[in-house]
């Protein structure tokens, strides 16, 4: 395109107080690339930008330039959105989505009551049918599916669900795929990893409630 | 006259079979028969039908008897009624079973409620009767007789009020409570065969031939539960234990439910099974059949927000995977027209969304349809239902969904409503909710790249704009952009000029041409056109001679009156009055620039 922009002030007249920012700014806008510009912040209204702008940065953008070569019409592509520019610069890594990433030590404890065949462990997606009884700390029991003489009226099946893909709660997730075929464990979960400060209130879990399930895994498939 | 020929034809029959009966001594006692019980000989047909020589004529011929009985019974004809109750139940000892049935179900189709309700309470008993005499045949009669039923307390109409339910006064209640005795022994067969079936057999798929009469009884009792979840459940309002104790309606959805589980219907499957990919059962019904949407829907709804059943519903299930199945019944809910459905619906998705904790719903989340499809229908509830108080709660749960996704989920809402939603005021609405994810944003600690930073700005300039330029209607866009106005008055304020951590003054220079000189034109022009209208008006007033519009509405079949010039001009001042507001706003937003600039 043009021919290429010739440098002429100097460091000193640069720094010097009678050069006006805007003059600066006036140079690098009229010469420098679109990506250039937006880099440095030196899109827009002079005023505007003569307001956020330091001297020295304006200094040192102005070396930059011509350092660099980026001047008009030296970019392949000028029109790019901005969108997709402000996404480029930054290059944001795509945040991972699902479980968080590995902070801290895991949130459960468990403690083998009976020895599982140790060979069926459960891999995520797969499909485990359990025994359970959960009480909190001070011994209140709020829920269970093992049959009781007095509930002989309903029949009672053990719990099936699709292990480590959240549908329950974390630490059952993760204390499952740690258990065998037959295994029978305690599991004591804390609330983070639970139901947190909500609780469940219709199910007689308080808020921040730590809960102690004893499993009995009997089916893997 | 007719005593006579019944006798007649009785003492022909007598020795003879049954076999040997021919068409004409069946009509010739049935009417006969019917006869001589509407005109109220019913002692003498006592005695001949109890006549040991008459079994095999009355096991026969006498089910025919029934439509004249029953209207007896039902009228509760006082001089009659002991006798008729005696034929009746003597019928129901000697007749066969699958003949009392037909003539049993033909009683039922009532009209008026008052009879229908009647006729249930009487009839339920003898049918049960006959269903349990048919034996392994009985399943598709009690899904004929179940059906029929339903289709009778359909017409009934709903108790709404605590009062009204405690009254019942066209007894609702009553027969919802008869049917759930109704249907016991038949739920108590498939409990049994279910324990005996699993003893016998490890895994359930093994469906032997003997088995498929008990899955068709099973499949039956479903049937029923599916049909009751729909009606009258999602139509009632069941009140709370604290509201009304003793509940008979709140009695029923329980036992329905819990006849789900004892016919072996995990309650949990159900309610989780737009999520779970279901083993195809054998059967002779489809999954969408078997399982409607609907009643699925009222189930959740059930489950969630009444806790019926929830001493038996797991707690161990993940409060966002709970979501994300009632999301799939809150869509079909709200999709709906129906106030009822609407108000479940938002009442579903409320208790689900109160599980979770604030700011925890990912952004992926959102690229389920599901979720942009309710939010679709939330809009429309908001701004279209008639009524007042379901409009209210759709805003309220609007708001609380919002809270609950994380702050890239919130972005990604927010551009998708202001591009889809198509209504000034929820774009409005959602514009407020952006200034505060700034606001909140640019508190020390708080900070992310979607409220302040590289994504805000992007957001900022779908926001910062006017839908038709210079040319938009102002009012008809007035929430909007009193929001957008008030954002960026805002935004001006709070991010210093040497700050600038949104962006703003950078952008400033094109929000200037994109927003304000635009807006600036379509004020002037506005207030120019509206000043001439109201000059005008005032001008025609003072004529007395006019009313000619050219338009008209109707309503109805009336027409509505025009606008006097009153009410013209005041409406005229009250434009002119918004266009003084939004121009306030603008002129300070100036100001401000400009003082800055002028540092």
């Amino acid at each position: 395109m043009a021919a290429v922009p010739t440098r002429d002030w100097s460091d000193e007249q640069l720094k010097s107080d009678d050069l006006p920012k805007k003059d600066i700014i006036k140079f690098i806008q009229d010469n420098a690339a679109h990506s250039f510009l937006n880099e440095h912040k030196l899109l827009g209204n002079i005023k505007n930008v003569a307001k956020t702008a330091k001297k020295e940065q304006l200094i040192i953008a102005y070396n930059q330039l011509f350092e660099s070569k980026r001047f008009k019409g030296t970019e392949p592509v000028e029109e790019v959105t901005e969108q997709v520019k402000a996404v480029k610069i930054e290059e944001k890594p795509k945040e991972v989505k699902t479980e968080v990433v590995d902070e801290g030590p895991p949130k459960y404890t468990k403690s083998v009551l009976k020895k599982g065949d140790k060979t069926n462990f459960p891999k995520k997606g797969e499909t485990v049918s359990c025994w359970y009884t959960g009480t909190l700390e001070d011994g209140t029991v709020f829920d269970t599916n093992i049959p009781t003489a007095a509930r002989k009226k309903k029949q009672a099946k053990p719990l099936s669900f699709k292990v480590g893909l959240g549908r329950v709660i974390r630490g059952w997730d993760e204390a499952l795929l740690t258990m065998s075929k037959g295994e029978t464990a305690r599991v004591e979960i804390e609330s983070e990893w639970a139901y947190g400060k909500k609780g469940l209130p219709e199910s007689k879990i308080p808020p921040n409630a730590k809960l102690i399930f004893e499993v009995e895994l009997v089916a893997v498939d | 006259m007719a005593l006579e020929q019944l006798s007649d034809v009785v003492q022909r029959c007598q020795a003879r079979p049954d076999d040997s009966y021919t068409t004409e001594d069946h009509d010739v006692f049935t009417i006969a028969g019917r006869t001589c019980i509407e005109e109220g000989n019913s002692v003498q047909v006592l005695s001949i039908i109890l006549d040991e020589k008459n079994q095999e004529i009355v096991r026969s011929m006498g089910w025919n008897l029934l439509p004249p009985l029953i209207q007896v019974l039902l009228k509760k004809d006082n001089k009659n009624l002991p006798q008729c109750l005696a034929i009746f139940n003597h019928l129901l000892e000697t007749c066969r079973p699958k003949e009392l049935l037909i003539g049993l179900l033909e009683q039922l189709e009532q009209d008026d409620p008052d009879t229908i309700a009647e006729s249930v309470h009487l009839l339920l008993n003898p049918l049960q009767k006959v269903l349990l005499c048919l034996g392994s045949r009985k399943a598709s009669s009690l899904g004929m007789t179940l059906s029929s039923v339903l289709d009778q307390v359909a017409k009934l109409p709903l108790p709404h009020t605590k009062d009204q339910e405690e009254d019942d006064v066209f007894s609702l209640c009553r027969c919802c409570t008869e049917l759930i005795a109704f249907i016991r022994p038949f739920v108590q067969e498939v409990r049994l065969d279910l324990l005996n079936s699993e003893e016998l057999s490890e895994s359930r798929n093994n469906v032997a031939g003997g088995q498929d009469k008990e899955d068709e009884l099973r499949t039956e009792l479903l049937k029923f539960c599916m049909k009751t979840l729909s009606h009258p459940l999602l139509e009632v309002q069941l009140k709370d234990p604290d509201t009304l104790a003793v509940s008979p309606l709140r009695n029923f959805a329980t036992e329905i439910l819990n006849t789900l589980s004892a016919i072996g219907e995990s309650l949990t499957s159900l309610v989780y099974q737009p999520l779970l990919k279901r083993k195809q059962l054998p059967g002779f019904l489809e999954e969408e059949v078997r399982y409607p949407k609907e009643s699925l829907a009222s189930l959740a709804h059930l489950v969630f927000v009444h806790h019926l059943a929830a001493d038996t519903f797991p707690s161990v299930y993940n409060p966002v995977f709970c979501l994300r199945c009632n999301m799939e019944h809150t869509c079909l809910l709200l999709s709906r027209t129906e106030e009822t459905r609407i108000q479940k619906g938002l009442e579903l998705y409320e208790k689900s969304l109160v599980r979770v904790v604030d700011g925890s719903l990912p952004a992926d989340l959102l690229e389920i349809k599901t979720f942009l499809t309710v939010s679709q229908n939330l809009v429309k509830v908001m701004t279209i239902c008639p009524r007042h108080d379901l409009r209210i709660k759709g805003l309220k749960v609007f708001q609380l969904s919002i809270d609950k996704f994380d702050t890239e989920a919130k972005y990604n809402f927010f551009q998708y409503m202001l591009k889809t939603s198509g209504h000034s005021g929820v774009e409005g609405y959602i514009i407020k909710n952006i200034k505060n994810q700034i606001d909140l944003a640019l508190q020390p600690g708080n900070s992310n790249t979607w409220f302040e930073g590289v994504h805000l700005l992007p957001l900022l300039r779908k926001v910062l704009s006017l839908p038709d330029g210079p040319e938009t209607d102002l009012l008809q866009y007035l929430d909007r952009v009193m929001e957008s106005l008030n954002l960026l008055r805002y935004l001006v304020i709070r991010d210093k000029v040497t700050e600038n951590q949104t962006g703003i003054w950078t952008e400033l220079y094109k929000i200037e041409d994109t927003f304000m000189k635009p807006l600036r034109v379509g004020l002037n022009m506005s207030r120019a056109h509206y000043e001439r209208e109201l000059h005008n008006t005032m001008e025609s007033k003072k004529d007395k001679a006019k009313e000619e519009s050219m338009l008209s509405v109707s309503v109805g079949d009336e027409k509505l009156p025009n606008m006097t010039s009153q009410s013209q001009i005041q409406a005229l001042h009250s434009a002119l009055h918004t266009f003084d507001m939004i121009e306030s706003v603008l002129v300070r937003i100036e100001e401000l620039t400009d003082v800055r600039e002028n540092l």
